[in-house]
């Protein structure tokens, strides 16, 4: 491999180049055998465990294409509207780096994504609902009672609150990455509202868009819970109602593996194209100066673009706010309660340290494979590249209860005995996490141009000094939001931890589906509100422990004044 | 960052250690997980066994329904670590029972008192309990008196149900329509499903997210439901409707492994099983009814619920026709 790998760039580089980049193909590849093999380990479990394949069974359940269809008909229209919607959406927020309650919509924005199902049901029905508290204005606008909560428009509004601000979210981050003097450029030669868009804006935001439009698809497309509690009946279900009859009724391995099977044939098939399409990020990147110190006062900013962010802004807030209002006032009504349950804290702190083990875990293989096919990429092994990328995802596409069951045939963990459990849930929570680190971060990692490289290489800045000043700078901001993403994902799964079985020492959301199995409203309410306080508590302080401390402080004043007096 | 990883990696350790320190005869139960929570029955059923057998270790491993057990117990055949399963209802018998992992009882059953005769050599029931809709009788002041009216009430009667194919109670109706309609059953679902809301995957959506927010007026549940509301929350706004054509019993059993190294301690657990110290955490723990006849130790409120006549198909027609069932209602609710 080494012998190749000079053969192949010691045409166009010293050697020592070669040598120093030796560790990326390695660790992604090591990290690419770890997801493929764990996603594809276990469905063939299942295939080997089955007595009979008869893939015709697939066809012969005539409702099979109509869900197929319903499938994937809501998931394009949740996708388009989630997506679409978002791009204004991060563009006023974008524009607007300074407003009042800012900060709390940004929150609220992380929140939405980490929202167990069943309370985000509850926070969307308590609004939404035939006796929601939009149910009044519904019947004053319509003239008719509000029903459409239930039904194709009940999960495409579900998969807009849940989507939209994790996308709006990504996107910001993205344009956020423009570099200050571009700017500075663009408000010195006065562009129009549409030529900072072709310049500025969609550039940040092209690169991004296929990905995370393939990422919305397929979350809704797998999207269990909202799409039967809101279709209105079997009407309206996924393709993992039907594998998880076979998987646990009926006991067919075979037909769960043939279903799983088609899932992860459909979803990454879009991934690949939408990875193909993706190319490369921006490859402009590159001025030093990061505008997270001090924003560009933008001439975009005045006229009419204040009406229509605040329009959208204020469309944003109506959507997210209301029913995290809704689920935090059924929280503090179950307070008072909160002293009484014995097995409250230590759930939230067993809760929390395997969320920071799974993100650990999701952060260091979304490095080694983007860094694996970045190297690739600069190869020009294109294929591979995607290849490495795309296998990032899998674990996405593949049915929590296929893998749960996959990897216990597998692994055959003994039940209960907390260590290998936990452990279990940990890695899987990682590999399920990994999609979403690997969006955040990927935007960041290109980092350094190429005549920075080039200078850098020059200079012999390589090794640690090279990490430490010119690498860190730019990725720890993004680490910290992907792994704060990546904790309160795994923070607030139960689909795993479900699996695994467990003494009775539950995690939080374990804890939130005991209370309601046991009827405890209250409690479970209280619950799920310390889970949200947990989500955001996480948020918050990754994003002070890597916020940029100004090395200078007189020179950041003088930054600011400098910024103020551009118009 | 290296530091974090270390932390995460002791405290992580620490979560294991708790668990492994376990007395010589461990008792290993597979059950449910509202079962075992700090409020259920577990804790308490715990405390007094381990009293009554000295040096043992009653330990509860969670999953999250029934159905679970009984996969989880297929996909680990004999090498099984459970002694016990607890939590397998009546229509997961015959399949359970087909794996041929279990082993007799042996346990005295004069103490039951069931709505129906019980003399399964194998599984012993702890509890049981019939599926109703319960009610909000703030929305709904009179409920439907049988499945009939239902069929006829105002369209504003509403449903929310749960699917057969994820949920027990959702099974629990399946099988209550077609005891009642026999093969009438596709051509009932049709009318019903036209005053059903919404049919969501899990009990806990359907009660929580859905009726508490009083988005209908009736919901699939158990009869013994309002026991909760009664005797917890004190308040009497969520009643049980009773159908005149009788309701469809749950009865909830256990049974040992015949894999098990402890088949005496698992015999002595059974036998508890039917006794006071067991069954007096089962009413407001379980909010179901006891498999015993508890005398003054059942709480008030279970007096003033429904108690309507059971309907019940055998294990073995359960298992034969469940499929068939299924996919009848499917093509009936699809249309």
């Amino acid at each position: 491999m080494a012998q190749r790998q000079r053969a192949l760039t010691g045409v166009t580089a010293p050697a020592r180049w070669a040598t120093r980049s030796r560790w990326p193909p390695g660790l992604g590849l090591a990290a690419l055998t770890a997801v493929v093999g764990l996603g594809l380990g276990s469905l063939g479990a299942l295939l080997w465990q089955a007595r009979g394949v008869h893939p015709a069974a697939l066809w012969q359940e005539p409702w099979l294409a109509a869900v197929l269809r319903f499938t994937l008909w809501q998931a394009t229209l949740s996708t388009l509207l989630a997506v679409g919607l978002a791009v204004p959406v991060a563009l006023a927020l974008a524009r607007r780096p300074r407003f009042p309650g800012r900060a709390l919509l940004l929150r609220a924005m992380e929140l939405s994504l980490v929202l167990p199902t069943l309370i985000g049901l509850f926070g969307l029905v308590a609004v939404h609902g035939r006796r929601g508290w939009a149910a009044p204005l519904w019947e004053w606008l319509a003239g008719s009672e509000s029903g459409y909560l239930y039904g194709l428009s009940g999960i495409v509004l579900a998969h807009v609150f849940y989507n939209l601000p994790l996308s709006a979210r990504l996107m910001l981050q993205a344009l956020e990455t423009a570099p200050a003097a571009h700017w500075r450029l663009a408000s010195q030669l006065g562009l129009t509202r549409m030529a900072l868009w072709r310049t500025l804006e969609w550039p940040r935001l092209k690169p991004l868009l296929p990905r995370l439009a393939a990422l919305v698809f397929t979350l809704c497309f797998t999207s269990f819970a909202i799409v039967m509690t809101l279709g209105g009946g079997p009407r309206s279900s996924t393709l993992e109602v039907a594998l998880y009859q076979a998987l646990k009724f009926d006991h067919d391995l075979a037909l769960a593996a043939l279903l799983a099977l088609t899932q992860l044939t459909i979803c990454l098939s879009l991934w690949l194209l939408a990875l193909s399409r993706g190319g490369t990020p921006s490859l402009v990147v590159g001025s030093v100066s990061l505008p997270a110190g001090g924003r560009w006062r933008r001439r975009d900013a005045a006229g009419v673009s204040r009406a229509t962010d605040a329009v959208w802004l204020t469309a944003l807030a109506a959507l997210l706010l209301p029913p995290l209002a809704a689920v935090v006032l059924a929280g503090l009504a179950g307070l008072p309660d909160l002293p009484r349950q014995a097995s409250l804290w230590p759930a939230a702190g067993r809760s929390l340290v395997m969320a920071l083990g799974a993100a650990l875990g999701a952060l260091a293989l979304a490095l080694a494979l983007l860094v694996g096919s970045r190297w690739l990429r600069a190869r020009r092994r294109g294929a591979a590249a995607l290849l490495m990328e795309g296998g990032g995802q899998l674990i996405l596409v593949i049915p929590s209860l296929v893998l749960g069951t996959g990897l216990f045939l597998l692994l055959r963990p003994t039940l209960g005995s907390g260590w290998q459990g936990y452990g279990l849930v940990v890695l899987v929570n990682a590999f399920m996490a990994l999609p979403f680190a690997m969006q955040v971060i990927r935007g960041a990692l290109p980092g350094l141009s190429a005549p920075e490289e080039r200078l850098a290489d020059q200079f012999g800045i390589r090794g640690r000094p090279r990490l430490r000043w010119l690498v860190w700078p730019r990725l720890r901001r993004p680490l910290a939001l992907a792994l704060a993403y990546a904790m309160t994902l795994s923070l607030g799964d139960f689909s795993v931890i479900a699996l695994f079985g467990s003494p009775s020492a539950p995690t939080l959301p374990m804890l939130l589906y005991q209370q309601l199995g046991g009827y405890r409203w209250q409690g479970a309410a209280a619950t799920a509100l310390l889970l949200l306080a947990l989500v955001v508590l996480v948020f918050v302080l990754l994003g002070l422990l890597t916020r940029r401390t100004p090395r200078y402080p007189w020179n950041r004043f003088a930054r600011e004044e400098r910024h103020a007096r551009v118009p | 960052m290296q530091r974090m990883i270390a932390t995460g990696a002791l405290a992580l350790a620490g979560l294991g250690a708790g668990a492994s320190a376990a007395a010589d005869r461990t008792l290993t139960v597979y059950t449910y997980d509202s079962f075992v929570s700090e409020w259920g029955p577990g804790p308490g059923i715990e405390e007094a066994f381990e009293a009554r057998c000295g040096d043992c270790d009653l330990e509860f491993v969670a999953l999250p329904g029934g159905v679970d057990i009984l996969q989880r117990l297929r996909l680990e055949g004999e090498g099984t670590g459970a002694d016990l399963v607890l939590g397998l209802d009546m229509n997961l018998m015959a399949e359970a029972r087909a794996l041929d992992l279990l082993a007799p009882h042996q346990a005295d059953l004069a103490p039951l008192s069931l709505p129906i005769a019980w003399d399964d050599e194998t599984f012993l029931p702890y509890d049981w309990g019939h599926f109703a809709f319960v009610y909000d009788t703030e929305q709904l002041e009179t409920p439907p008196a049988s499945f009939a009216e239902l069929l006829e009430a105002p369209e504003d009667v509403q449903l929310i149900l749960q699917d057969p194919r994820t949920s027990v109670t959702g099974q629990g109706l399946l099988l209550w329509i077609r005891k009642v309609y026999g093969d009438q059953a596709p051509a009932v679902w049709e009318r019903l499903n036209e005053r059903v809301l919404a049919v969501t995957n899990g009990w806990s959506q359907a009660y929580f997210s859905l009726f508490m927010n009083g988005e209908a007026p009736m919901v699939l549940s158990y009869a013994t439901s309002p026991a909760y509301h009664m005797a917890v929350e004190g308040t009497e706004r969520y009643q049980a409707a009773e159908f005149e054509e009788g309701h469809y019993l749950q009865v909830e059993t256990a049974a040992m492994l015949r894999t098990t190294e402890q088949p005496e301690l698992a015999r002595d657990f059974l036998a508890f099983i039917l006794t006071p110290d067991f069954q007096r955490h089962i009413p407001l723990g379980n909010v179901m009814n006891p498999a015993i006849d508890l005398g003054d130790e059942l709480p008030e409120v279970f007096d003033r619920l429904i108690q309507p006549e059971s309907l019940t198909f055998t294990p073995e027609e359960v298992r034969a026709h469940r499929r068939d069932w299924i996919r009848e209602w499917l093509n009936a609710s699809v249309r």
